[in-house]
C-alpha cells in the first residue's frame, strides 16, 4: 500500500509540472532577448546627474570560439587583447567574447541557439564546422555594400568559396589553408630518390609526369619493412612495416577521395552517388593500405610507429597529403619541405581549407554586427592570423605571413607551394553541404573506419551499400 | 485527526522542521531544477519534433518518433550491441570482483591490506585516463600485451580494431572499476557470522561447499545490489568507447550502443524530439529489467531479518 502512495505521489508531482511546463516546447523564443539585457549597462545615474544627457546603451554583440581553432591558452589571450581594443575604442558597440572547448562546443551552440540565446558571431569555423549549422548564417551580400566594405585584396576565387547554391554570401574569406605534399627529406635522401616536383605541372625528376601513380611507384620504395626490404620487394613482410611511403593525412573519405578530383556523394537531384573519379580513389588508398602497404592501415597509423596519430611528425612517413595548418603540428621532424600535388586523370586537385567568422542570421544587430566582423577581418587579423597559424586571406598579409613560419622552420621551406596550390582548390569543396549533414557525415566516417582497419573488404559492394545508406539518410529530411 | 496533530507541533519543532527545509533545499532545489524539470521537458519533447537548431519551429507529433522507433535500423543495431556487450559484461563484472573477494577473504592470505588498496586503487583513476592506457595497453601492434603475446609466439588480436575483439578489450578496460563492487561484496563476506562457518566445518563441509551454501546466500544482498547497479550502468554504457574508438560506433558499429546513438541523436543531429523519445524508451527498459530482477529476488536473494 505505501509503494503504491509513493508511486501516486510521483505522478502527481509529474502532472503538476506536466501542467505548469505544458507549453514550453513550442513557445517561440525572443533571440536575443538575453542578448539585449545583456547589453544594458549598470545604472548610470550617480554617473550622469545631468537629466538632459541620455545615456547610450551600448550594442552587445557576442562572439562564440570554439568550433574550429581559438581555445588555446596563448589564443584566448590573443582574442581578448583584440576585443578590449575594440571596447576601448567603441562607446556605441562592445564585444562580448565566449570561448567554448571543441569538443563541446558543437553542443553548446546548438543549446545556445534551441534556449533561444544565440551569439552574433562565430569563428573562426571551417566549411565542414559551417555546414551543421545549415540555414543559420547570414546573407553579408547587403551589408558588404552598405558598409563600403572593400573586397579587391581577397582572392575572386576564395570569396567564391564562400557562396551557395542561391547566390548568398555566407562568409568573407579570412584565413586559407592550401593542401600539398609534405616530404621527408631524409627519407629521400636515404633511399636515394629525387624529391618531388615543387612546381605545379612540372615532371619528376626522372620525366615522367607527376601523377598519382608516380606518387604510387616512389611510395612504395620509400615502405620498408625491418629487415630493409621495400614494398616493392618479393621478401617484403607487411607485419614488420617500419617506414611507410605515403598517406593523405588526417582527413575523411571525402577529403582523401579528392585527391582523385573533386566530387560529391551528392548529386544534382540531391540524391546519394558515388563519383566514378571518388570510386577509383577508394579502390586506391584501400589496395595501398592492404595489398601494396604503402599507406598506412588503421592500426599502422595508432601506433607508436606513426606517433600514435600524427604520422609525418613521426619521422617514418615519407610523403603526407596535408593542409597548411599542419605545420602546426611538425615539431619532431626537421628536415621537411612541402610538393605540388600531383594529377590524376590530367587534373590537379589540391583540397582547400578556409577558416572564418560567420554571423548568424538570428541576430538583431546585423549591422553592428558587421562592423565587429569587419575588425575582426581587418584590423584584427594580423594578431589573430598569427596565433591561429592560418594563411591570411588578404593577399597584402601574405608575405609577413610566411616570414614568420620561415623564423619557425629555418631549414627552408619553399612557400610558393602553397601559394600556387590556391589554384587548384576543390570545387565543389570536399566538405560541402549534404542533407541531414551530421547524420550522413557520420556515416561516411563509419565507412572510412571500415576500409582503414578491415582485410580482405568488397569495396565496390561497401560502396553501394555507402550510397544506399546515404540515400536513406537524405530521404529523412525531404 | 492529522491536521489537528499538526498544530500541536511546538515552536521549537516548527523552528527545527523550518531549518530542516532550509538546509535540504539546495538539494531540493537541485533535483528539481537539474532532475526533475528536465524530465517532464524531455517527456514533452518526445511528443514533438523540436530540432535543436529550429527552436521557433516545434509542432507537437503525437506518438510519431514512437513509431518511428519501431522501424529505425540504428534503434535495432544499437540495442542489439547493448544487449551483447550486456551478456558479456555483467557475468564478469559480477564474478571478477566476487574472486577477489573471495580471494581477500582468505584466512591464510598474506599482505591483505596491501591486495585490498591495490585492486581498489584502480577504481580512484578517472575513466578518461584509464581509457588513454588500456588504449595503449591493447595496441595492436606496440601494445604490451600483444608484445608479450608475441614473444610467447602468439600473435596478439587487433583489439580495438575488430568488430569480435572489442567486447572482450571494453569488458578488460571496464575490469579496472571493479574495486567498489569488490569492497562492498568483501565487506558483506566479513559480515557473515563466523559460527556458520564453524557448524559447517564441524559438519565435514568443504570449502566450495561452504562458499556455495553459506557465503553466496548470505552475501546475496551485496550481489543483487551490485547486479542491479551493473546492469542500469551497462543499458546507459558508452563513454569508455566514445573516448576510444571516437563517436561513430567504430569498428563497424560494433560500439554504436543505445546510450550512444542517443545523444547523437538529440545533440549531433539536433533532433531533440526523437532523442528525447529514446531516452524515455530506454528508461522504461531498465525500469522493467530492474522490476523483473527485484520480482525475482524473493526466489534467490536472502534476507536473514525477513524469517521470522
Amino acid at each position: 500500500m505505501r509503494k503504491w502512495m509513493v508511486f501516486l505521489s510521483v505522478l502527481l508531482v509529474l502532472s503538476f509540472f506536466l501542467s505548469a511546463c505544458g507549453s514550453a516546447p513550442t513557445a517561440t523564443p525572443a533571440p536575443t532577448e538575453e542578448a539585449t539585457e545583456v547589453s544594458t549597462p549598470e545604472p548610470t545615474e550617480e554617473a550622469t546627474p545631468e537629466p538632459t544627457e541620455e545615456a547610450v546603451e551600448p550594442v552587445v554583440i557576442r562572439w562564440f570560439v570554439g568550433l574550429g581553432t581559438g581555445g588555446n591558452p596563448e589564443q584566448i589571450e590573443a582574442q581578448q587583447n583584440v576585443v578590449d581594443r575594440f571596447n576601448a575604442e567603441h562607446e556605441d558597440i562592445q564585444i562580448e567574447l565566449e570561448i567554448v572547448q571543441n569538443d563541446v562546443a558543437y553542443d553548446t551552440l546548438k543549446t545556445e541557439i534551441a534556449s533561444g540565446n544565440p551569439p552574433d558571431i562565430v569563428g573562426p569555423v571551417g566549411m565542414r564546422g559551417a555546414n551543421e549549422f545549415e540555414g543559420m548564417w547570414l546573407d553579408l551580400s547587403d551589408l558588404i555594400e552598405s558598409h563600403n566594405y572593400d573586397m579587391s585584396d581577397y582572392d575572386p576565387a576564395t570569396v567564391e568559396f564562400y557562396r551557395d547554391n542561391d547566390g548568398a554570401l555566407l562568409g568573407i574569406p579570412f584565413a586559407v589553408y592550401p593542401s600539398f605534399i609534405y616530404y621527408n627529406r631524409d627519407l629521400f635522401d636515404e633511399a636515394g630518390l629525387p624529391y618531388p616536383p615543387h612546381k605545379y605541372g612540372e615532371p619528376y625528376a626522372d620525366g615522367d609526369p607527376w601523377t598519382v601513380e608516380k606518387l604510387e611507384e616512389i611510395a612504395m620504395k620509400l615502405t620498408v619493412d625491418a629487415n630493409g626490404n621495400d614494398a616493392t620487394s618479393p621478401d617484403f613482410d607487411p607485419e614488420n612495416i617500419v617506414q611507410f611511403g605515403y598517406l593523405t593525412q588526417w582527413t575523411d573519405p571525402r577529403g582523401q577521395a579528392t585527391l582523385f578530383g573533386p566530387g560529391s556523394f551528392v548529386d544534382e537531384n540531391g540524391n546519394a552517388q558515388i563519383p566514378e573519379n571518388w570510386r577509383a580513389a577508394f579502390h586506391w588508398y584501400y589496395d595501398g593500405m592492404w595489398s601494396k602497404w604503402f599507406i598506412p592501415n588503421g592500426p599502422y597509423q595508432g601506433s607508436d610507429l606513426l606517433a600514435a596519430g600524427n604520422p609525418f611528425n613521426s619521422g617514418n612517413l615519407a610523403m603526407a597529403h596535408c593542409h597548411l595548418w599542419y605545420t602546426c603540428c611538425l615539431g619532431d621532424v626537421e628536415n621537411w619541405d612541402i610538393a605540388a600535388t600531383p594529377s590524376y586523370n590530367g587534373q590537379i586537385t589540391s583540397k582547400l581549407h578556409a577558416d572564418t567568422f560567420r554571423i548568424l542570421n538570428t541576430t538583431e544587430h546585423p549591422d553592428e554586427a558587421f562592423t565587429v566582423l569587419a575588425y575582426l577581418l581587418d584590423d584584427a587579423a594580423p594578431d589573430l592570423l598569427l596565433v591561429y597559424g592560418a594563411m591570411p586571406a588578404h593577399k597584402s598579409l601574405q608575405a609577413a605571413f610566411f616570414e614568420g613560419l620561415d623564423e619557425k622552420y629555418p631549414q627552408g621551406v619553399d612557400w610558393q607551394v602553397a601559394i600556387d596550390s590556391l589554384s587548384y582548390a576543390d570545387h565543389p569543396s570536399h566538405e560541402s553541404w549534404m542533407p541531414n549533414f551530421a547524420k550522413a557525415d557520420d556515416r561516411i566516417k563509419a565507412f572510412q573506419s571500415l576500409y582503414e582497419n578491415t582485410p580482405d573488404l568488397d569495396i565496390d559492394a561497401e560502396l553501394d551499400k555507402l550510397r544506399d545508406d546515404l540515400q536513406a539518410i537524405f530521404d529523412e529530411v525531404k | 485527526m492529522e491536521p489537528s496533530k499538526r498544530h500541536k507541533l511546538s515552536a521549537s519543532a516548527r523552528r527545527e522542521a523550518r531549518w530542516g527545509l532550509l538546509f535540504l533545499s539546495p538539494w531540493l532545489i537541485g533535483f528539481l531544477v537539474f532532475t526533475l524539470v528536465p524530465m517532464v521537458a524531455s517527456l514533452l519533447f518526445s511528443f514533438t519534433d523540436f530540432n535543436l537548431l529550429r527552436p521557433d519551429e516545434v509542432h507537437f507529433v503525437g506518438l510519431k518518433n514512437y513509431r518511428h522507433l519501431l522501424h529505425d535500423p540504428l534503434v535495432e543495431q544499437s540495442m542489439l550491441v547493448t544487449l551483447r556487450f550486456i551478456l558479456i559484461s555483467v557475468p564478469v563484472g559480477m564474478l571478477f570482483p566476487l574472486l577477489l573477494a573471495t580471494l581477500l577473504n582468505a584466512k591464510r592470505l598474506k599482505g591483505k591490506p596491501f591486495l585490498r588498496t591495490l585492486f581498489y586503487m584502480p577504481y580512484i583513476v578517472p575513466m578518461i585516463s584509464a581509457a588513454y592506457i588500456w588504449r595503449g595497453f591493447l595496441g595492436t601492434t606496440d601494445g604490451w600485451l600483444n608484445k608479450g603475446l608475441a614473444v610467447l609466439g602468439i600473435k596478439g588480436p587487433d583489439w580495438w580494431n575488430s568488430p569480435r575483439w572489442i567486447y572482450p578489450a571494453l569488458v578488460l578496460a571496464g575490469l579496472w572499476g571493479v574495486g567498489n563492487a569488490m569492497l562492498t561484496m568483501l565487506a558483506s563476506m566479513q559480515g557473515v557470522p563466523t559460527e556458520l562457518y564453524e557448524a559447517a566445518k564441524v559438519d565435514g563441509a568443504t570449502p566450495i561447499h561452504t562458499f556455495r551454501h553459506i557465503t553466496l546466500p548470505m552475501i546475496s544482498p551485496v550481489l543483487f545490489y551490485n547486479l542491479v547497479l551493473i546492469l542500469i550502468g551497462t543499458f546507459q554504457y558508452f563513454l569508455l568507447p566514445w573516448v576510444i574508438k571516437g563517436p561513430n560506433g567504430d569498428p563497424g558499429g560494433a560500439t554504436m550502443f543505445y546510450n550512444l546513438y542517443l545523444f547523437k541523436t538529440a545533440f549531433p543531429y539536433s533532433d531533440m524530439g526523437y532523442g528525447a523519445t529514446l531516452a524515455w524508451v530506454l528508461f522504461f527498459i531498465i525500469l522493467l529489467v530492474t522490476l523483473f530482477l527485484f520480482g525475482t529476488a524473493k526466489y534467490w536473494v536472502y534476507y536473514p531479518s525477513e524469517e521470522v
